[in-house]
């Protein structure tokens, strides 16, 4: 047959999606105090307040950010959200999850491609840690793997200066034009 | 190959309509036209257009791989010379590509001959990919067509596979034009796949965009555009004033830089100088080279820059010359020897024979009642069968 075999027509909601298998997985350790990490064979005292306190300062550039506390509770869960540092233009609070542990590289597997970040627990599925980009990672502390798409820097929420830069040959060579596909 | 006169399933347009299919009808000419198909051998969908679509790809890529090391080639593709350095990289790099449309002329018999390649923003895809799937189901289940009817199709398939595949980290953003209803459709196409492949998606304008402190191109919320599907073309990105900013951003960009090469009809041209003679390819020659006057059976005038048969000229031998009209042609032309397409019952038909992460993955048919296939064609289905 050389056509599709099957074709799912409507959208299909996001959380009943798995990983695929081809992704690639990273030796990562996950902590939720400095003391487990120090207690885990090879972590070094030096590496591991290096990576927690480099969490942390990710944690405040890219948590997710709320303008009320009550959206980031519904989220995150009663009382585990904490006031961000940042405010908005117009001076207004912002709330953002707490921070439930961090991840780093496995010290014992060599080189590490894996970016230490601030990890978090979601209402919805407080049995897992994720990422500040709502990558799922393993539930529990210690060594695991975690998939390579998880373990890159999350992207952070940021300040926009300008728009509109991109789009103007298009509205040049507008007109009669009906895609600017082909 | 030929021409089948078929029933029309009677609620296609409330269908079409149910699934966001808007732009089935536009200015009030069919565009999607379910009566009549084309059907084809498997002999002719595998030896002539799937074989010789995989092999043109690669030479394809023997183009790029000459083209980013000569300053000389990226300024005959009109590539702004403060770009080569960006496309050559992501080229080096090897950035992934996710689909592209090569436009065949081929009648049923002899090589199919490579018009052109739809490289950087090809549309049809959803009405190629899902809803002419849709029709040959419902065909088959309805008795329209007789049982065992194939299609060439597995271009969905594919696509949620190149997207599991490609490794993209946090969220995919996507972003076509504003004012097109066919650029948003063919978007939110691809948007679907990619959340069938289970990423995390948002759409936006491409007007939209915005830029951080940093240089970072940003979304609506604010947050970081880290990878970036854009339903609009490289050259014009490269001219637009966030253009400047595209190499620093370390966006993944799909289509990738590298497709500004190939989504060029100066890559016809180059093909040509490196395999004149090609069976798949037509002598095709840059608009200033003393063989054209050797084109004794006609040809085609095509801007480097030009879409849905905008701007390009026909020259035939004892006939008046045809052309359309466009915004297109600034940076220049190219000559291609002219192969009419062939006609059905009338209509002019183009074969688009879809590459989905570069494998051959799908064909498509569009009907013009003129010899330049243009932005007013009809979409046609197509069986395989015997």
């Amino acid at each position: 047959m050389k056509r599709s075999r099957s074709l799912k027509l409507a959208l299909m909601s996001a959380s009943v999606l798995t990983l695929t298998a081809c992704d690639n997985s990273e030796d990562v350790a996950i902590f939720e105090t400095l003391e487990q990490c120090v207690n885990q064979d090879g972590f070094s005292r030096e590496a591991c307040e290096a990576n927690m306190q480099s969490a942390k300062q990710e944690h405040v550039r890219v948590a997710p950010k709320y303008t009320s506390a009550a959206d980031c509770e519904a989220d995150f869960g009663p009382e585990q959200c904490e006031t961000a540092p940042q405010q908005t233009t117009s001076g207004g609070s912002v709330f953002m999850p707490l921070m439930m542990g961090y991840m780093m590289g496995n010290m014992l597997a060599g080189p590490s491609r894996v970016a230490t970040q601030p990890l978090y627990r979601s209402k919805d599925n407080p049995g897992n840690f994720r990422t500040a980009d709502n990558q799922k990672v393993s539930g529990k502390t210690g060594l695991s793997k975690a998939p390579s798409s998880a373990t890159k820097p999350p992207t952070a929420k940021t300040r926009t200066v300008r728009r509109n830069g991109f789009g103007s040959t298009a509205a040049r060579s507008a007109g009669r034009v009906r895609s600017f596909g082909g | 190959m030929e021409r089948i006169t078929i029933k029309e399933r009677d609620d296609w347009k409330s269908q079409a309509e149910a699934l966001g299919f808007n732009f089935h009808t536009m200015y009030g000419e069919p565009y999607w036209d379910e009566s009549a198909c084309y059907r084809f051998s498997l002999r002719q969908i595998e030896d002539d257009i799937e074989d010789p679509t995989g092999e043109i790809e690669q030479l394809c890529f023997q183009v790029v791989a000459r083209a980013v090391e000569s300053e000389e080639i990226m300024a005959k593709l009109a590539i702004p010379e403060f770009y080569w350095d960006y496309v050559r990289a992501s080229w080096l790099n090897q950035d992934r590509n996710l689909y592209g449309r090569l436009d065949l002329s081929y009648s049923g018999t002899g090589p199919a001959k490579l018009l052109e390649y739809n490289a950087d923003t090809p549309t049809a895809l959803y009405e190629s990919a899902a809803f002419q799937w849709l029709w040959l189901e419902q065909a088959l289940e309805r008795e329209i067509i007789p049982a065992g009817c194939d299609q060439f199709n597995s271009i969905h398939e594919r696509m949620v596979e190149a997207f599991a595949n490609f490794g993209i980290a946090g969220c995919l953003h996507l972003a076509s034009c504003k004012g097109s209803d066919e650029d948003e459709g063919t978007v939110r196409y691809v948007e679907e796949c990619a959340v069938q492949a289970g990423l995390e998606t948002a759409f936006l304008h491409i007007e939209d965009i915005g830029i951080d402190p940093n240089g970072h191109f940003t979304d609506l919320d604010d947050m970081g555009i880290a990878t970036l599907f854009k339903l609009y073309p490289w050259e014009w990105m490269m001219t637009d004033e966030f253009g400047k900013s595209i190499p620093e951003s370390g966006v993944t960009f799909i289509e990738p830089a590298w497709k500004a090469v190939l989504s060029n009809k100066a890559l016809l041209p180059l093909l040509w100088e490196m395999f004149e003679g090609h069976p798949n390819l037509l002598p095709a020659y840059f608009a200033d080279d003393p063989r054209i006057a050797e084109l004794e059976g006609g040809y085609v005038r095509k801007p480097i820059f030009s879409r849905e048969g905008a701007n390009v000229e026909m020259v035939r031998p004892g006939e008046p010359s045809l052309s359309v009209d466009g915004p297109y042609g600034a940076e220049g032309s190219i000559i291609q020897a002219l192969q009419p397409l062939p006609t059905f019952e009338g209509n002019h038909t183009v074969i688009g024979s879809w590459l989905v992460a570069s494998q051959p993955s799908g064909v498509c048919i569009r009907e013009d009642d003129s010899p330049i296939t243009k932005d007013s064609s009809r979409f046609l289905p197509h069986v395989i069968y015997g």
